[in-house]
């Protein structure tokens, strides 16, 4: 089975780093960006099968990144995990009409987030089979 | 007989509808809870069974008159052509005698009955005096309420209401007095009327609610209490709403929860990282030595941050609250510029923006009464604020200047950075506040420049200035007083670090 592809994106590059380590140490391909627009490019580009971001950013939001991508279809269907510091900052009806498959809040744990991006990519598996 | 009657029936009909219409006008601005009490009905109504009274008697006295007078007559039809004249004149004597008594004794009563009635009419009076005094106080007491009070009856009619109110309704009360509240609030506030007439049909207990609308085309929110008003046999006759005006309260609720979620979200981002380390060294995700060391790294640097930001966060609450401990003395401030200066060039160099030495600007040789760290932590906010706002192959200066006239020393740092929006300019040393323009060109907890006002005009009694144009670059600085003479001269001079 291929090595599944994640792209984070975080201007903390702390946290970008800690994540990459995780994953990577789980046999995930990573790939990161600082912002939503550097996202938008690597997403297009590099077609990641899910996309873990941050809710507040410079440039590029993470949900004005979820709006753009939702709208393109070669990335329209890409799962996406939002990480926020701000409770309550996504309503679930904005979760739901941009299908975000999970909003994780900061502090959050590696572990935590690495059962997040199993499971989502494990049902997705299940769906397109 | 008759003309009696009719008085007395006149004043006790006039008596009941008195007693009936209590919205009667007579009592002018006072409520109609307060007409209810028929103060003025109970007198006239008294007087007129008063009458009632008198009437009887005069009749009962007639009757006797005339039962006298007739005896009379038939004892002289049966005495005169047969008695004697003794006996008719101790007839009539014992007769006069009989109606003399019966007189005196009618008077007596009738005397007593006036007698009682006068003091019944001067108690009314009293009390009148009295419920109209009451009156008075009560309405100072309403009209000087500084919240809207509004008052209507069972039938949704406005009873009273004082000026608050009508300002706020935009109503004249003496013209709208009986007028149906729905109809005097316009459209706009009709959720007012709405829970006003629904909290009287409900017979509910004392209701609140939250209202808003506009006033002066100013928004504002209103908690309203309405509570129904009962009568004395505990029926509701009409309610009675206080709105008091809570916009203030609830700005200030608002900029407290904006407070805590900036808090909150500031502190919870190094805590990220910090907890994400220290979970992948617990578990072990650090294969090598030098990872680990690494990991180490980032977790102290993370904690520092949250220190910093916590210190920052308790310097402006200590500074508000006047309880930070400022260690004043003479220092001048070229030095403190050169010494934040080196600490702010690895960055301004990492940036790509090029920072112009403070010995090409006039060096200040005055002193200023400051407290040295604090002074610090303003001129490396203001830089790392200037380098942070100017993109790659920007620059940033720094002026110095003394004003002997006014004695004070100005610092000015200049960059060529993005530049503020006019419209956001005023707001810059704002608590919490980030230029919405300039917030994606860079992080930041919007702290900074608000501590940098409160160390120079709350403890240094100095004025914090900005000039700015979007695209073209900002003008940051600060004015502090110098040191007098006499303060140089009777401390020990301290300069530099």
């Amino acid at each position: 089975m291929s090595r599944k592809k994640v792209l984070i994106v975080d201007d903390e590059i702390h946290i970008v780093h800690v994540v990459a380590i995780k994953l990577r140490n789980n046999d995930y391909d990573v790939i990161s960006a600082e912002n939503g627009a550097e996202a938008f490019e690597l997403a297009c580009s590099q077609k990641p099968d899910i996309i873990v971001t941050d809710f507040q950013m410079p440039v590029m939001t993470g949900l004005e990144l979820v709006e753009k991508i939702r709208q393109y279809d070669q990335t329209k269907d890409i799962p996406v995990i939002m990480l926020t510091a701000r409770n309550f900052a996504i309503e679930d009806q904005q979760k739901e009409d941009l299908q975000i498959s999970q909003c994780l809040s900061k502090p959050f744990s590696p572990k935590e987030l690495l059962e997040s991006v199993e499971d989502i990519l494990y049902h997705r598996a299940v769906i397109n089979r | 007989m008759v003309v009696t009657a009719v008085v007395a029936v006149s004043l006790l009909a006039g008596g009941l509808a008195q007693w009936l219409d209590y919205g009667a006008e007579d009592g002018g601005h006072f409520a109609g809870y307060l007409q209810r009490i028929p103060v003025v009905s109970a007198c006239r109504i008294g007087g007129a069974v008063g009458v009632i009274w008198l009437g009887w008697y005069w009749l009962k006295l007639a009757r006797g008159i005339t039962s006298i007078a007739r005896r009379l007559r038939a004892d002289n039809i049966m005495n005169s052509p047969f008695g004697g004249k003794d006996k008719a004149k101790a007839s009539g004597n014992a007769v006069i005698n009989e109606l003399t008594e019966a007189l005196s004794e009618h008077l007596g009563g009738c005397s007593n009955t006036i007698g009682r009635l006068q003091k019944q009419v001067n108690d009314l009076q009293i009390q009148i005096q009295l419920t109209q005094r009451q009156k008075g106080h009560i309405e100072a007491i309403i009209y000087s309420i500084h919240d809207a009070v509004v008052v209507i009856d069972e039938f949704d009619r406005l009873l009273m209401a004082n000026e608050a109110a009508g300002s706020l309704f935009n109503f004249n009360f003496s013209t709208s007095q009986h007028k149906y509240i729905g109809e005097l609030i316009g459209q706009s506030k009709s959720e007012f009327a709405d829970f006003l007439q629904q909290s009287r049909q409900n017979k509910a207990q004392p209701t609140r609610k939250e209202i808003e609308f506009s006033e002066n085309g100013e928004p504002k929110t209103f908690d309203c209490i309405v509570s129904c008003i009962y009568d004395q046999d505990r029926q509701i006759c009409g309610a009675v709403a206080v709105l008091h005006d809570v916009t203030r309260e609830k700005e200030i609720q608002q900029t407290k929860n904006d407070f805590v979620n900036h808090v909150s979200h500031e502190l919870k981002t190094p805590l990220a990282s910090i907890m994400a380390y220290s979970e992948m060294l617990a578990d072990g995700e650090a294969k090598d030595s030098q990872t680990q060391q690494e990991f180490y790294s980032v977790i102290q640097s993370q904690a520092k941050r949250l220190n910093g930001l916590i210190e920052d966060i308790l310097n402006i609450s200590r500074i508000e609250s006047g309880l930070i401990k400022v260690d004043k003395e003479p220092v001048s401030l070229t030095i403190l510029i050169e010494e934040q200066l080196k600490m702010i060039k690895s960055y301004a160099r990492e940036k790509g923006v090029s920072l112009q030495d403070i010995g090409k600007s006039r060096v200040v040789f005055d002193q200023v009464f400051a407290d040295k760290s604090m002074i610090s932590q303003v001129i490396v906010n203001l830089l790392s604020n200037a380098v942070k706002y100017t993109p790659s192959g920007g620059s940033i200066k720094i002026e110095t200047e003394v004003d002997e006239t006014a004695d004070i020393a100005r610092l000015s740092v200049i960059d060529t950075g993005v530049g503020i929006p006019e419209n956001e300019i005023e707001h810059v040393f704002d608590k919490f506040y980030r230029v919405s323009a300039n917030e994606k060109q860079a992080k930041g907890t919007g702290l900074g420049l608000n501590l940098v006002k409160q160390i120079i005009e709350k403890v240094h009694d100095g004025r914090v200035f900005v000039s700015s144009k979007t695209g073209l670059g900002s003008t940051f600085g600060f004015e502090l007083p110098l040191a007098t003479r006499e303060v140089v001269e009777s401390l020990p001079v301290k300069c530099g670090g």
